[in-house]
């Protein structure tokens, strides 16, 4: 992801701030990181280059 | 009845490139008519400036094609984990999300959305990732509904919606459920199929 998504995305949960924390970065992208909410402490993980904000009960790879 | 657009592994991009990075077939919606004819209007609709968000992207062939004509920055959001690796691997700027639940108050300028509308068909169900990205619950509309719930929040003042519908879905009732959410609708394009009419509506506010 890119770095200024930051300003496009939000908490899910309750909106509030993210803040990041980068474990690695190619080519000016984000590749894997941590997306942690400044208010409720959520955390959402960044995997392959993709931030996964769902909500911690939606995150299963399966549906249903 | 027949869905002939979302019959499922339909091959309807043939000589497409993105044909080619087909490999997940049930995994994840291949672009089809529906796709296209939303990809139509956008790029008509959309602005180098305008920040877009394509929600439910599923290959990504409408954010990939909505940046392509018009320079835009186009985010591509899926629940399907499998879908936001395939859009990322097209080129789009992929988020994993429910709807736009993981977006700010007033961040996009215009937000797509080709649904998933089939009314659910419990002989037909399949449990799956295609199911999730072609039914839209008993009546084919909550996943609209719910969008519709929530999107207005996140549309700068003069941002609208370009919303794909099928009259398998009900398009007065899609029309109704946004006029009782704040927005006003126009239809700008129809495509009929032998099963199926296909709308795209604009809703603004």
């Amino acid at each position: 992801m890119k770095r200024d998504l930051m300003d496009i995305v939000c908490c899910p949960l309750d909106k509030h701030d993210l803040d990041l924390d980068v474990e690695s970065e190619e080519d000016g992208e984000v590749v894997s990181g941590t997306l942690t909410c400044a208010d409720c402490g959520e955390t959402y993980p960044i995997e392959d280059g993709i931030p996964n904000l769902l909500p911690p009960d939606m995150r299963e790879e399966t549906p249903a | 009845m027949e869905a002939r657009v979302r019959t499922p592994g339909r091959m309807s991009m043939s000589g497409d490139d993105l044909a080619g990075r087909r490999g997940v077939e049930t995994d994840v919606y291949d672009p089809a008519e529906d796709s296209r004819l939303l990809a139509d209007v956008a790029c008509e609709a959309v602005s180098e400036s305008d920040l877009v968000a394509d929600v439910g992207t599923g290959s990504g062939y409408v954010a990939a094609t909505v940046t392509a004509e018009t320079s835009a920055r186009v985010l591509g959001t899926d629940l399907n984990p499998h879908a936001c690796r395939r859009a990322r691997d097209a080129g789009v700027e992929a988020v994993r999300a429910n709807l736009v639940a993981p977006f700010r108050a007033d961040a996009f300028d215009v937000v797509l959305f080709n649904p998933p509308y089939l009314p659910a068909d419990a002989a037909a169900a399949r449990d799956d990732w295609m199911e999730v990205a072609l039914t839209g619950g008993e009546t084919g509309r909550e996943v609209v509904e719910a969008f519709l719930d929530d999107v207005g929040r996140v549309l700068s003042p003069d941002g609208y919606v370009l919303l794909l519908v099928s009259t398998l879905t009900g398009v007065d009732e899609v029309v109704d459920y946004a006029g009782e959410r704040g927005f006003s609708t126009v239809a700008l394009a129809d495509e009929s199929f032998p099963f199926e009419t296909l709308s795209v509506l604009k809703l603004v506010r």
